[in-house]
């Protein structure tokens, strides 16, 4: 009895050692540990086959394989991004990762994607413009740019006169919230907002109105130019042979690329 | 022969009245003695004392000869190395009032555990001699039972049991009896007086002054930790000399 | 996502919780004990410092502590961290905090012990060390079996604060997939998981409290 006890604490603890060097480091030489919100469809998340994928995490995987890096997905805690990142953990975020008012919190590539933050509400709620929301409860992702925005002085007139600004923890809550009608409004990313009305196009509206227009980059920790320039260079690398375009048609069905290359390519 | 001896034995407490004041005892192999008093009187500290619970401020105790404690040149008692002390612990044994079994132990193993683990006897020879003192304790049937399931006579039999299976010199009681339904007096009565049948040295602290003439040769009555008369049992309780002797009796004996 | 897909996924959470569980049990459950005694210990130092550490890990958060234990050594020392060491940060802080807890409950069954039952055992010669492991410890384990079982179920639950520092445990696998999804059948599926789990840790407990009943 006393053996298979200390024999089945030995076996176990094997298992953990085992699995914690299965664990990698974030050095930047041989891997390329991409940090990432787990709960942000489509850019990074679960896939059908139960693996993590992704819009952005392709791209990552492409720019990966174009620097002979292996590449690393690392679901991380949305607040405690700037703490993985800081303490090396993890090499860059790149999660629909908006560059507008952090343009100084990090080394940034170029924009590869454009983006907004907008609102979603049901059809039939009957709101059809910012001035409808009065008196009606908005949920938002913490720490988001979404969250960002309707916070700056520029909204301070309009997030006043909703009900209540709800700040979720992840975005699945905010719509089971919305769809049993416990919010009226979620503001959030577009392309977030597109994949999750998919199919159900008939009962979301997106509002004309716009809360910001922004782009997505890559961040990465402020001095480490160096991977930065690295991964700038495959992104263009990959533009070149075509994967971006690719990866960008599976996903979002046209050519999403912004990055300066493209612009010149297009002309 | 003397098997004990506290000699000059002094103690307070900051926040007790109980103290001890000068007291000198010395006990003979195959004695019964009965330490009587009023509640705070001293002798429960003296027991305590003596079977090494509390340290004594001043005074000394010895063992069957041996040294347990001494005084310094102070005057205050220094006690005998850890070792020391272990070996002269299985020289006495005792019995307390709410018998302190050790309730996750049965019958047997609160008999036997101690001659294993601390004396370190043979298994065979522990063994026969736990079943031989259920025998005589009236137990055998109980030795796998637990302290729980035993009545309070039954328990206090155990304790004596258990005491006595690490072969002592000397036995003390705390109160036998004072735990127990009165009727069960007398079952506690047979067992010392079997024991001292065989010439069993014992120390009994009691407040039952019938119990104490029955069962000891020798009655020492203490007040306010000194000791005021001693003598043959017979002799003590049915002629004392001291004043608060005579005063302590009557009260009990109305 | 395939069912099975989704069962899998949350099963690989599920090793992570219960890796989590057991190695927090296996580490806090002594440690608390050493504290317990640190606690009662006579050396003044000793005791103030155990106080310290019982009062800031039952007086801060648990998120609070995870983030410290993980991040502290790179913003206090400097020094880097590697993704390894992410799981042992949870076992070390999950473990820290729980030994303080573990180290009240510890120390209040060792002080309801009554005095007759150290001064039987010194009377019969006992050394300390046989008198705390033979007599005294296995009793304080009966009467604060109770105690201890509520702290297991809701370490249980606080297993889903792992992900505070990117260790990807069960309900964190169950949120990820509920947002690609869109279901909540994840949530499900992981309020059974959760239910079993608890269901096996208060069988457990319940057996070891019945098999010390043998006495009272």
């Amino acid at each position: 009895m006393k053996k298979t006890s200390t024999l089945s604490i030995a076996v176990l603890l094997i298992a953990v050692f085992l699995f914690s060097f299965s664990l990698v480091s974030a050095d930047g030489e041989t891997t390329l540990v991409v940090g990432f919100d787990q709960d942000f469809p489509p850019y990074g998340y679960i896939g059908e086959d139960g693996e993590f994928t992704g819009y952005d995490l392709d791209l990552a995987a492409a720019v990966a394989e174009k620097l002979g890096l292996e590449v690393v997905y690392q679901p991380i805690a949305w607040d405690a991004k700037d703490m993985e990142l800081d303490s090396g953990t993890i090499d860059l975020i790149w999660n629909g990762f908006t560059i507008n008012g952090r343009e100084d919190k990090y080394e940034w590539t170029e924009a590869y994607k454009d983006a907004g933050q907008i609102i979603l509400v049901k059809s039939d709620s009957g709101i059809e413009t910012f001035a409808d929301l009065a008196g009606k409860v908005v949920a938002v992702q913490t720490d988001s740019a979404a969250l960002e925005a309707l916070e700056s002085e520029d909204f301070a007139e309009l997030t006043a006169s909703f009900a209540d600004l709800l700040v979720v923890e992840q975005y699945n809550a905010a719509f089971m919230d919305l769809e049993a009608g416990a919010v009226d409004a979620i503001a959030l990313d577009i392309d977030v907002a597109n994949y999750q009305i998919e199919g159900k196009e008939d009962s979301y509206k997106i509002l004309d109105e716009w809360i910001q227009e922004e782009q997505y980059g890559v961040g990465f920790k402020l001095g480490n130019t160096e991977l930065r320039d690295k991964v700038q260079a495959a992104l263009e690398e990959i533009v070149a042979d075509g994967t971006f375009a690719e990866i960008s048609e599976e996903w979002f069905g046209y050519d999403s690329c912004v990055l300066s290359v493209c612009q010149s390519a297009g002309e | 022969m003397e098997i004990f001896s506290i000699r000059s034995a002094r103690k307070t407490f900051d926040n007790s009245l109980d103290v001890l004041q000068d007291i000198s005892i010395s006990i003979s192999r195959g004695e019964v003695v009965a330490i009587i008093g009023p509640s705070g009187s001293g002798k429960s500290t003296l027991l305590r004392c003596a079977t090494l619970l509390e340290t004594l401020d001043s005074g000394e105790l010895y063992f069957s000869g041996e040294r347990a404690a001494w005084n310094n040149e102070n005057g205050e008692t220094v006690y005998a190395g850890a070792q020391k002390l272990r070996e002269i612990k299985s020289k006495f044994g005792l019995v307390f009032q709410n018998f302190n079994l050790f309730p996750h132990y049965s019958v047997l193993k609160n008999i036997t555990d101690a001659p294993l683990s601390v004396q370190k006897r043979e298994k065979d020879e522990v063994m026969r001699t736990a079943r031989s003192l259920m025998d005589k304790m009236g137990l055998t049937e109980k030795a796998d039972a637990y302290p729980f399931q035993l009545s309070g006579g039954q328990q206090q039999r155990v304790s004596i049991a258990r005491a006595l299976a690490m072969n002592p010199d000397i036995l003390f009681f705390d109160e036998p009896t004072s735990a127990l339904d009165p009727e069960l007096t007398g079952e506690i009565l047979r067992v010392i007086r079997a024991l001292a049948a065989e010439h069993m040295t014992m120390v009994i602290v009691t407040h039952e002054i019938e119990f104490a003439r029955n069962v000891a040769d020798r009655i020492i009555f203490i007040a306010d930790g000194v000791i005021v008369e001693e003598g043959p049992a017979e002799a003590l309780v049915s002629n004392p000399q001291n004043e608060r002797t005579r005063t302590f009796l009557n009260h009990f004996q109305r | 996502m395939r069912f099975s897909v989704m069962l899998s996924k949350l099963g690989e959470g599920m090793v992570t919780s219960v890796l989590i569980f057991t190695l927090t049990l296996l580490f806090s459950l002594p440690l608390g004990l050493i504290v317990a005694l640190a606690r009662m210990s006579k050396n003044g130092l000793l005791r103030s410092f155990t106080r310290i550490y019982i009062s800031v890990m039952r007086g801060t958060p648990l998120m609070l502590q995870l983030l410290v234990v993980y991040f502290g050594p790179y913003y206090l020392l400097g020094i880097p961290l590697s993704s390894g060491y992410r799981f042992w940060a949870v076992i070390i802080a999950f473990s820290v905090n729980y030994a303080a807890y573990f180290a009240e409950i510890y120390r209040g069954g060792i002080e309801s012990m009554p005095a007759g039952q150290y001064e039987a055992a010194r009377v019969l010669g006992y050394s300390e060390t046989q008198i705390f492991l033979k007599i005294i410890l296995p009793q304080v384990i009966k009467r604060i079996i109770p105690s201890i079982t509520n702290e297991v179920i809701t370490l249980i639950k606080d297993t889903s604060l792992a992900f505070s520092i990117a260790v990807t445990e069960m309900f964190t696998v169950a949120k990820a997939i509920a947002s690609s999804e869109k279901t909540m059948v994840s949530y499900a599926a992981a309020g059974v998981f959760y239910y079993v789990f608890n269901f096996i840790v208060a069988f457990v407990m319940e057996t070891i409290e019945k098999k010390l009943n043998y006495y009272r």
